[in-house]
C-alpha cells in the first residue's frame, strides 16, 4: 500500500514485515549549471508538495485521473531530487532493503530503456535503498548523472521525447519491492555478528503538463546490486505515477500556492548553501547506458533548436562540500540565509 | 508506569547521541531554537511540554514521529484538530468506532495512493 504523509510517498508492506516501510520525498534543489563542468551534490530546499490527482479529477486531465497516483508543482527549467528514507527495523538494527525503479516519462532513468514492471539486471534496471540514498537525475555514465530538470511535454527537450520520440507520458514513474523477509532477516543477522566482533486547466496555456529534461552533469554513482533477483519479493512491489505540474497552473487546479522559486546559481552561492559529496569508496557503481549517455542537455538543445537560452546558467564555484557518510546522510541542511 | 514527554525525549535523545556527537543537549536546543536549559526542563518533566511548533522542531531533529510527540505532550496537531472540527460528527463516530481495532484493521482505513493505468 501506499500512502501520502508529509508531503512524501510513503510505500508500505505489512504482509511482508512490519518494518518494510519506504518514504520517498521530492526535494527543491538548485539547477547546476548545465556548462559541461561536473559539480557536487547541491543540497535538499525542502519538500514539494503532493497532491492525490483524484482531488482534482475535475481539473487535470482525464488521462491523468485514469492513471491515478499523485501530482507535484515545478517551474520550467527546475530541478528536483528523490530523497529515499527506508523503515528501521530496530529487532535487526538495520534498515529494510527495497529494489527502487524510477522512470521519467516511462524512460528508465538507469537504463534509458522503456518501462517494464519487471526487475532486471542484465542490465540493471533499479537502485537499491538504502545503499542509494537519493537521486538526482539520469544516469549517463559510471558515478555520473545528468540533473532531473522540468521542462514542458512536447517541446522536445524531455528524456521521453529525446528517447521514444513521442510525449506520451510525462512525470515520474515509481516501482518498489521490499526484499524477501527470509533474505533480509539472514543479511540483518550476519551483520549483526559481523559488527560484534545503513483544469484541466482546460483551457489556454501555459501548458501544464511536464517532463524531466536532462541538465547539467553531477557526481553521483548509482549502485550495483549484489543481490541476485530472486532475493526480491517481487510479488509485493507497488508503484505510483507522479504528474508534474507547471507551477504556474497549480494554484488553478489545487487552489494552493506552489512553493516558491528555488535560489538562483548565484544566490546559492551567496547564501552560503554548502554542496555534499557522498562517501563510498568501496561501493562498485553501475555503468552509464548508451541511450542515456546520448541525451542532450537542455542548454544544449536550446542552442540547437535557436530557443532563448536556458536563464542563469553560469558557472559558479563549488566553495564548501560537505563529505556525507551512511551515518550522516542528510542533504537538508536546516538553516540557510537567502 | 506511563512514560512520560520529557522521559521519553531524553530517552531518544540519549540513544542518537551514543552514534552522534550532534545529540548533546545544547546542539539539539540550538537547531530547535531554544534555550539548552529549557530542553533539559523539558527533559526532567519540570516545565509544560512546549508549543506545538517547537514539538514539532523537536521530533524532526530526533527523527520521531511528530503525531507521537504531540500525543505524549497531550496535544493533537492544529492540522488533525482542523480536519475534526471541519467534520466533527463524522469523525467523532469513525474514531470511536476504530479505537479498540487492531492495527492492521486501522491502516486498511488510511487513504492509500490509487495506480491506474499506465
Amino acid at each position: 500500500m501506499i500512502e501520502l504523509r508529509d508531503d512524501a510517498l510513503v510505500f508500505r508492506f505489512p504482509e511482508v514485515c512490519e518494518s518494510a516501510s519506504l518514504s520517498i520525498d521530492f526535494q527543491q534543489t538548485l539547477r547546476i549549471p548545465d556548462d559541461r563542468k561536473e559539480y557536487p551534490l547541491p543540497a535538499g530546499l525542502g519538500r514539494f508538495p503532493l497532491r492525490h490527482v483524484d482531488d482534482f479529477a475535475g481539473r487535470v486531465s482525464p488521462g491523468w485521473v485514469e492513471q491515478g497516483g499523485v501530482m507535484l508543482p515545478m517551474y520550467q527549467s527546475e530541478a528536483m531530487w528523490l530523497n529515499f528514507r527506508a523503515g528501521f527495523a530496530a529487532e535487526y538494527d538495520a534498515a529494510y532493503f527495497f529494489a527502487v525503479k524510477v522512470a521519467a516519462g516511462k524512460i528508465n532513468a538507469v537504463t534509458g530503456q522503456p518501462w517494464r514492471d519487471r526487475l532486471n539486471q542484465n542490465p540493471q534496471d533499479y537502485l537499491v535503498v538504502p545503499k542509494q540514498p537519493w537521486l538526482d537525475g539520469f544516469c549517463v555514465a559510471e558515478g555520473m548523472i545528468r540533473q532531473f530538470v522540468a521542462m514542458p511535454l512536447g517541446e522536445g527537450y524531455t528524456a521521453e521525447e529525446q528517447l521514444a520520440g513521442k510525449a506520451e507520458w510525462g512525470g515520474i514513474q515509481i516501482m518498489v519491492v521490499p526484499m524477501k523477509r527470509e533474505v533480509f532477516e539472514a543479511r540483518a543477522r550476519k551483520r549483526a555478528e559481523w559488527a560484534r566482533s545503513r483544469c484541466v486547466v482546460r483551457e489556454s496555456s501555459p501548458a501544464y503538463e511536464m517532463g524531466l529534461a536532462p541538465g547539467g552533469r553531477m557526481r553521483q554513482k548509482i549502485y550495483k546490486d549484489r543481490n541476485s533477483l530472486a532475493d526480491w519479493d517481487l510479488e509485493h512491489g507497488s508503484r505510483c505515477f507522479v504528474h508534474i505540474v507547471n507551477s504556474l497552473v497549480w494554484r488553478k487546479i489545487t487552489g494552493q500556492p506552489p512553493p516558491s522559486k528555488p535560489p538562483t546559481a548565484a544566490e546559492y552561492a551567496r547564501a552560503g548553501i554548502p554542496w555534499y559529496e557522498w562517501y563510498d569508496d568501496d561501493q562498485p557503481a553501475l555503468p552509464g547506458m548508451d541511450a542515456l549517455a546520448g541525451l542532450k542537455s537542455v542548454a544544449t538543445l536550446k542552442v540547437e533548436k535557436g530557443d532563448e537560452a536556458l536563464p542563469e546558467n553560469e558557472s559558479i564555484p563549488v566553495d564548501r562540500v560537505i563529505k556525507l557518510t551512511p551515518q550522516t546522510p542528510s542533504r537538508e541542511p536546516s538553516k540557510y540565509k537567502m | 508506569m506511563k512514560t512520560t514527554f520529557g522521559c521519553f525525549v531524553r530517552e531518544r535523545r540519549e540513544t542518537l547521541l551514543r552514534e552522534n556527537a550532534d545529540y548533546s543537549l545544547r546542539k539539539v536546543a540550538g537547531r530547535i531554537q531554544v534555550e539548552p536549559s529549557y530542553v533539559s526542563k523539558i527533559e526532567r518533566d519540570q516545565v509544560a511540554p512546549p508549543s506545538e511548533e517547537t514539538i514539532i522542531r523537536l521530533a524532526k531533529d530526533l527523527k520521531e514521529d511528530s503525531d507521537v510527540l504531540l500525543a505524549l505532550a497531550g496535544k493533537v496537531s492544529s492540522d488533525l484538530r482542523g480536519a475534526i472540527l471541519k467534520r466533527p460528527r463524522l469523525f467523532a463516530e469513525l474514531i470511536r468506532q476504530m479505537k479498540n481495532a487492531p492495527d492492521r484493521a486501522v491502516l486498511r482505513m488510511v487513504r492509500e495512493v490509487r495506480d491506474g493505468k499506465w
